[in-house]
């Protein structure tokens, strides 16, 4: 049928409406090609064959729609009219969905989507939280209709926008609509599209062209696809109105030919737009005619640039070539050409049919209307999300993407393909535009959105998109083709640790020159990913080149084992597991103490990292290494033994003093003793171990065993000095007079923060860490009958089981937010549940009520979880009037504490910091007065025992070079740690993997809670041995 | 044409619509370093040494390329164009071989040249490097891929001067190279020999294999002579040391070929010292030839003539004459024929 005027068009419509029931129920189902390779097709055809058996035939239709975008939770299926969602439909599920929704009009509750933020099960499409945060304009009949269906597309208004053009408008009236609606090119570079068409309409010329470029070819970016794939007409409605205003009347479309839907779609939209003669001679009846061609695309990257795409059509090698001429001037075959990007022409019909103003109202102020982002990589919803300019990365990636999967931190956008830049988390709140991506260093580009989170190395990142481009790049132009090369050489020997201390500066310059001198935006933009992470993410190269580490774990030639790359001190997890497996205790504990003296504090209240990130915790558990660590050092303990000393250099007069007998300030001394020097520690505590004394319960951890350690620390030229406080019996100036050439400042963090509340001074309020040093010191402190602890931290945890063995009968937890965002470890949690202790979620203190002066009770405030705040965490917001009363006599403050910076001459040459901490150098952790270095809980705030003592290690690595005389900035990686010689049991893996982690023995609940008796009683031996056998020896495999 | 003022290095300068700045700055005598791009040819802003700032551009422009405007104002000498330059230079170095010593384009190489000037001994860049077997099974002319810089100009006389279309880029990224399809020898392709993408190759990469090791290029006396092939008169330049012609090249700037030759006048040139080479008259008598003066020789050949023409008459003769010859010498010939001879048979062999 040949639709020969408008009205042909409008009368075809209606009869196509006529003939359709709205209230039909329809099935739609997707048929994206990511659904599809879940398995879509099968679904359909199951529903067809279902509903015939069903005898629903006839009255259920089956749409196989383009893509819905939630590629994430493919196959989705949507019955219309009410919209119902169903996600990760399999073949099996389609009887019960017949039977169910379709003959009763019930829904199958377990195919409904479940919002993982809330918990809630949502029923209609419009209500996912996914689809909710989207404003979808260029796919808005993506999933309404059937892309290989004319008649679909003109149902719901299709050609409309091209008859409206074509008898009511001039060329000039629709160049000025587009123009007026600040459409710009979605292609990446952003060019005003008005501003275009109107170049090529004003360039002399008969013969025009227009072309568009569907060679979509960045990693990551399938939002092109997925408009051809699901509604190609709207393309090919956005080129006719193009030519018309162009004065072209013929035209390309250049796709990939990796995309066979999208060119069958296309394809199969030419012909039947040919047939009604809306693509053709004489449009519409009007005298404009319009051919257009399909051009495939051999999968060269670099013909997305316009100037080798053009060459490419003309069957010359697609190379960019210089412009000016732009091809608005001299484009296809020397012709004035117009070339712009799928989603540019697929925006054009809404402008032309809803007005520029309509389209103008959407977006900021310099970039207007909605951009397509695919959403991939480490985040929860991947697919395709069609927001408003201007909407903020945090709006994208948590509240439509869902956040990040497995609990992990957001780290760093990749926006704009491998020609983009990365952001990093400052810029979660960033509106996205094309000025403002441009203005942090990257680019909006096709709208490409690649997510990373911790694991991912930012070096390894940047070698991967440039490895992509540099074998992309056409080979033309000198910088692009060596350049990149050399770069990518440079990146790729940093992550092998073979870097130079030069190689971040000479990337830093190569990058600039061929950004600024290469032929064509390939070569311009590619060091963008490498400038970007350079900028954002420093630290991380210079970890690769100076200590040979990859923070990230990613980099295989760096990573001994990921426990090992994981823990701060870089124990060798792997190692000692290995030789306890073979009952080889004794060196188990040396090579434990390598780099990590405190075992058997580790062993006990460590928060291992290093299990978080074990292998074997993607099969069953993690290996119980913190444990085995224990294990080690009991043995040592129970042996009657120690081991000596162990020195790597011969004995040195230079003197080295510390300050503060915490984690850090004993590692640093250990690892200064062994390198020969004569250190004294001084501590302010009548007895070392800083926080692990006295913030540290002893159920938790035994002073026996505490001790233990710190005498194996002695024996390396280690005195330690208790009850001398800096500021008040010595200061710095008398610790260099008495001959010590360097000091290392490691006082901890020990002072409350105060939580700012009525009531909160006064008897019955027992600040945190005060409450526990005061028990760990001996001193007898009363608690009420019933005591709340405000927290959600490891020291509200002992506060309140430490409350519990003092007589408290009720002890409660308040926590502001949920048990997901609790910093606490899980193992406290348990224990606590445990013990019987009440934990309070999304509560917050609001006043403590006192009553003649005593604690009658605390009173609190509801709270819900909003928005995702700049921790990555939602923010506790007060629910109005929820106000409540908590009956308790004692009220134990622990949100946090800070360090107390009195004891310092803060005029006499240290700085701070906002947080209030003290302010150091990241890498040598020198401060500002020479020879002083600082580190631990008084740089970085309350953090953990481990991480404080990475902070005494590298503070002992400065000071020794220091002391020597060498630049304190470079080699200081870890010594490269050597295999153990225990080689991977044969024939016990497979009985291995059927076992599971080892349980730590505990004693029993009642008695502990009367008691401060260590609770867990450590490994035996076989458990430890069998446990121990269980590792699947990574650190083999590399 | 238009005419359109703009400024380069603070001169006004006036230069016509439709010219590149590297042509209006060349106009006023400022040259700007460049490899790939030669006149005569379509450039392919592909070396980035002739990049210089223009003022509202983003980045640089390759001025090879890059059209005038009115009011545009060019700066080809500022610290960011220099380190351009020069990073490419080093880039560049990076992946050529360091045989300078025995390269045959060792005087005359433009890499060489710039590397000189820039002052870069040793590129800053280790890596990978090229190492392509030389290629040259054709009797004419080597190509060793590893000295290729990719400027391009052999494809573009390959396309856009002699229309044969033999070589053109192939592969992407770092392993891009110039090939004939499918990596054939020259002869499998249309290549006609014509020996113009050697005249054009900046570098080592196309060399004659006639002269090699024979001469370097400063030893080499530069004698412009008009090729003896045919009457068309192209300009060939004879490099000739100690007497003896090693290589024919040619001059863009010289003759109205303008630098380009066909296969015979610039690879035909080996009967100039050939042993059989014919140096005086011989006469045949007997079945073997014997020294002859000029004057007998041509004696001999009019006594010849003229007992044919008594015994058999004039159209038993004929006339061969050659394109080789000058329009004056083959007018002469035609007249001994007519007027001398008596004949009308008089005709034309290109071959002689």
């Amino acid at each position: 049928m040949k639709l020969r005027s408008d009205r042909d068009l409008v009368a075809l419509r209606e009869s196509i409406l006529r003939e359709r029931d709205p209230n039909k129920t329809c099935v739609t189902i997707c048929g994206g090609t990511g659904c599809r390779a879940w398995g879509g097709e099968e679904v359909r055809l199951a529903f067809i064959e279902e509903i015939r058996k069903q005898g629903l035939e006839g009255k259920v239709g089956v749409m196989r729609t383009g893509c819905h975008g939630f590629c994430e939770r493919g196959p989705v299926v949507v019955i219309l009219p009410e919209e119902i969602f169903y996600q990760q439909v399999a073949v099996g599920d389609v009887p019960e969905i017949v039977s169910k929704t379709l003959r009763e009009r019930r829904v199958v509750e377990r195919l409904l989507y479940t919002d993982p933020a809330t918990g809630r099960v949502i029923t209609y499409d419009h209500d996912v939280p996914f689809y909710k945060g989207q404003t979808r304009l260029v796919f808005s009949d993506n999933g309404r209709i059937d892309p290989t269906e004319i008649r679909d597309y003109i149902a719901r208004g299709g050609y409309s926008g091209l008859s409206k053009a074509l008898f009511s408008m001039t060329p000039e009236q629709v160049i000025d609509e587009v123009e007026k609606s600040g459409l710009r090119g979605r292609g990446g570079a952003g060019f005003p599209t008005g501003r275009k068409w109107r170049f090529t309409r004003s360039s002399p010329g008969e013969v025009k062209y227009i072309v568009c470029n569907a060679d979509e070819g960045d990693p990551g970016a399938f939002m092109d696809r997925s408009v051809l794939e699901g509604n190609p007409h709207l393309v090919l409605e956005g080129m006719l109105i193009a030519a018309y205003a162009i004065g072209a009347h013929s035209g390309y479309v250049y796709v990939r030919a990796e995309y066979p839907l999208a060119v069958q779609h296309l394809k199969i939209a030419l012909e039947q737009a040919e047939e009604m003669g809306l693509i053709g001679d004489q449009i519409l009846g009007s005298d404009f005619s319009f051919h257009l061609k399909i051009k495939e695309g051999a999968g060269a990257f670099v013909c997305g640039e316009e100037t080798a795409l053009l060459a490419s059509i003309e069957g010359k090698r697609g190379m960019p070539r210089a412009r000016p001429p732009f091809p608005a001037v001299s484009g296809l075959w020397g012709k004035p050409t117009n070339i712009n990007n799928v989603e540019t022409y697929a925006n054009i019909r809404s402008i032309i049919l809803n007005g520029s103003s309509a389209y103008a109202a959407i977006g900021t102020q310099g970039s207007k209307g909605t951009k397509i982002f695919s959403l991939t990589g480490k985040i929860n919803n991947t697919g395709l999300v069609e927001v408003p300019m201007g909407t903020t990365l945090r709006e994208v990636i948590f509240n439509i993407g869902g956040g990040i999967p497995r609990g992990r931190h957001f780290k760093a956008a990749q926006m704009g393909g491998p020609s983009g830049g990365c952001l990093p988390a400052q810029y979660l709140d960033l509106p996205i535009d094309y000025e403002s991506l441009t203005q942090v260093g990257s680019m909006m580009g096709s709208g490409g959105m690649i997510v990373m989170d911790e694991k991912t190395c930012m070096v390894d990142i940047a070698r991967f998109f440039l490895s992509f481009t540099q074998e992309e790049s056409c080979g033309k132009c000198v910088p692009c083709r060596i350049g990149t090369k050399r770069m990518l050489e440079i990146l790729t020997r940093i992550t092998k640790g073979e870097g130079r201390e030069e190689d971040i500066d000479l990337l830093l310059e190569m990058g600039r020159i061929i950004k600024d001198s290469a032929l064509c935006g390939l070569g311009q933009t590619c060091p963008n990913p490498v400038l970007s992470t350079i900028n954002y993410f420093r630290n991380e190269y210079e970890a690769h080149i100076r200590d040979r580490y990859c923070p990230a774990g990613a980099c295989e030639a760096l990573v001994f084992a990921p426990c090992e790359n994981t823990c701060p001190v870089r124990c060798d997890a792997a190692g000692y597991t290995a030789l306890i497996s073979e009952r080889r205790y004794e060196e188990a504990l040396s090579l434990i103490r390598l780099t990590m003296p405190l075992a058997a504090v580790c062993g006990r209240v460590c928060t291992h990292p290093c299990e978080n990130m074990c292998k074997r915790g993607e099969i069953d558990q993690p290996i119980a290494i913190a444990s085995l660590k224990r294990f080690a050092s009991d043995w040592e303990l129970s042996s009657g033994s120690m081991a000596p000393p162990v020195f790597l250099e011969k004995p040195k007069a230079e003197r080295v003093a510390i300050v503060g007998a915490g984690p850090a300030g004993l590692n640093a001394a250990y690892h200064l003793g062994r390198r020969g020097y004569q250190v004294s520690i001084f501590e302010a505590l009548p007895l070392p171990g800083g926080m692990l004394s006295v913030g540290i319960p002893e159920y938790r951890l035994p002073r026996r065993n505490l001790m233990n350690d710190i005498r194996f620390i002695c024996q390396h030229h280690v005195e330690i000095k208790t009850g001398k406080a800096l500021g008040k019996d010595f200061n710095i100036d008398d610790l260099f007079h008495q001959g010590y050439k360097a000091i290392f400042l490691a006082m901890g963090a020990h002072k409350n923060q105060r939580m700012s509340i009525p009531g909160e001074d006064g008897p019955g309020v027992l600040p945190g860490v005060d409450f526990l040093r005061r028990v760990n010191l001996g001193e007898k402190v009363e608690v009420g009958r019933r005591v709340a602890v405000i927290g959600g931290g490891n020291v509200a945890f002992d506060a309140a089981r430490t409350a519990l063995r003092l007589g408290a009968k009720e002890v409660s937890i308040v926590y502001r937010r949920t048990r997901d965002e609790m910093p606490a470890n899980d193992e406290e949690i348990e224990e606590a549940e445990h013990e019987k202790i009440k934990l309070l979620y999304l509560i917050a203190p609001v006043e403590i009520v006192r009553e003649n002066g005593r604690v009658r009770g605390l009173l609190c405030q509801r709270m819900e979880l909003g928005d995702f705040d700049a921790s990555g965490r939602r923010r506790p917001i007060p629910i109005k009037g929820s106000e409540f009363l908590m009956e308790v006599e004692t009220v134990i403050p622990a949100i946090g504490y800070v360090p107390d910076l009195s004891c310092l001459p803060l005029d006499g040459g240290f700085k701070t910091t906002k947080a209030g901490t003290l302010q150091v150098d990241p890498i040598t952790l020198a401060t500002d007065l020479p020879g002083v270095f600082a580190g631990g809980d008084l740089v970085t705030g309350p953090s953990t025992v481990v991480e404080a003592m990475a902070s005494g290690y590298r503070a002992a690595i400065s000071i020794d070079k220091y002391l020597k005389g060498q630049d304190p900035r470079r080699d200081r990686a870890y010594q490269a740690l050597r295999r153990v010689d225990v080689p991977k049991a044969e024939g016990e893996e497979e009985a291995a993997t059927s076992k599971p982690r080892a349980k730590m023995p505990a004693m029993d609940v009642n008695r502990r809670v009367c008691t401060f008796e260590e609770v867990n009683l450590g490994f035996d031996e076989e458990t430890a041995v069998r446990e121990a056998k269980r590792c699947l020896r990574c650190d083999l495999e590399r | 044409m238009k005419e359109v003022i703009l400024k380069i290095d603070g001169r006004e300068v006036r230069a016509e619509e439709g010219m590149t700045i590297f042509q209006a700055a060349k106009k006023v005598g400022i040259e700007i370093p460049h490899l790939c791009y030669r006149e005569g040819l379509a450039p392919t802003a592909a070396c980035r040494l002739c990049v210089v700032e223009v003022d509202g551009s983003r980045t640089l422009v390759a001025s090879c390329a890059y059209p005038v405007a009115n009011k545009m104002v060019v700066r080809t000498d500022t610290q960011r164009v220099q380190e351009a330059r020069k990073l490419a230079i080093d880039f560049l170095l990076s992946d050529h071989p360091y045989d300078c010593m025995t390269c045959e384009k060792s005087g005359s190489c433009r890499l060489e040249k710039y590397a000189y000037e820039f002052g870069i001994r040793k590129s800053r860049f280790e890596g990978e490097r090229h190492d392509y077997p030389i290629r040259g099974r054709n009797p004419f002319f080597e190509r060793d891929y590893n000295k290729c810089i990719l400027c391009g100009r052999c494809v573009t006389v390959c396309h856009e001067v002699q229309y044969c279309e033999a070589v053109d880029y192939s592969e992407r990224g770092f392993a891009t190279k110039i090939a004939a399809f499918f990596d054939r020898s020259m002869q499998e392709t249309p290549c006609v020999f014509c020996g113009n993408c050697v005249s054009v190759c900046p570098v080592g990469a196309l060399s004659e294999k006639a002269g090699r090791f024979k001469g370097r290029e400063w030893e080499l006396q530069k004698v412009p002579t008009i090729c003896s092939y045919c009457g068309v008169g192209c300009t060939l330049v004879l490099n000739v040391k100690d007497g003896k012609v090693l290589k024919v090249t040619s001059d863009k700037e010289l003759g109205i070929n303008r630098g380009w030759t066909c296969v015979k006048g610039r690879f035909g040139f080996d009967y100039i010292h050939s042993p059989d080479r014919l140096t005086e008259p011989l006469i045949k008598r007997d079945g073997t030839f014997r020294q002859a003066s000029w004057e007998e020789a041509l004696d001999a050949v009019a006594e010849g003539l003229k007992n044919i023409k008594s015994k058999y008459g004039a159209d038993a003769i004929g006339f061969l004459v050659s394109a080789k010859c000058t329009n004056e010498e083959n007018y002469l010939l035609q007249k001994v024929a007519r007027a001398a001879i008596g004949t009308n048979n008089v005709d034309h062999c290109a071959r002689l």
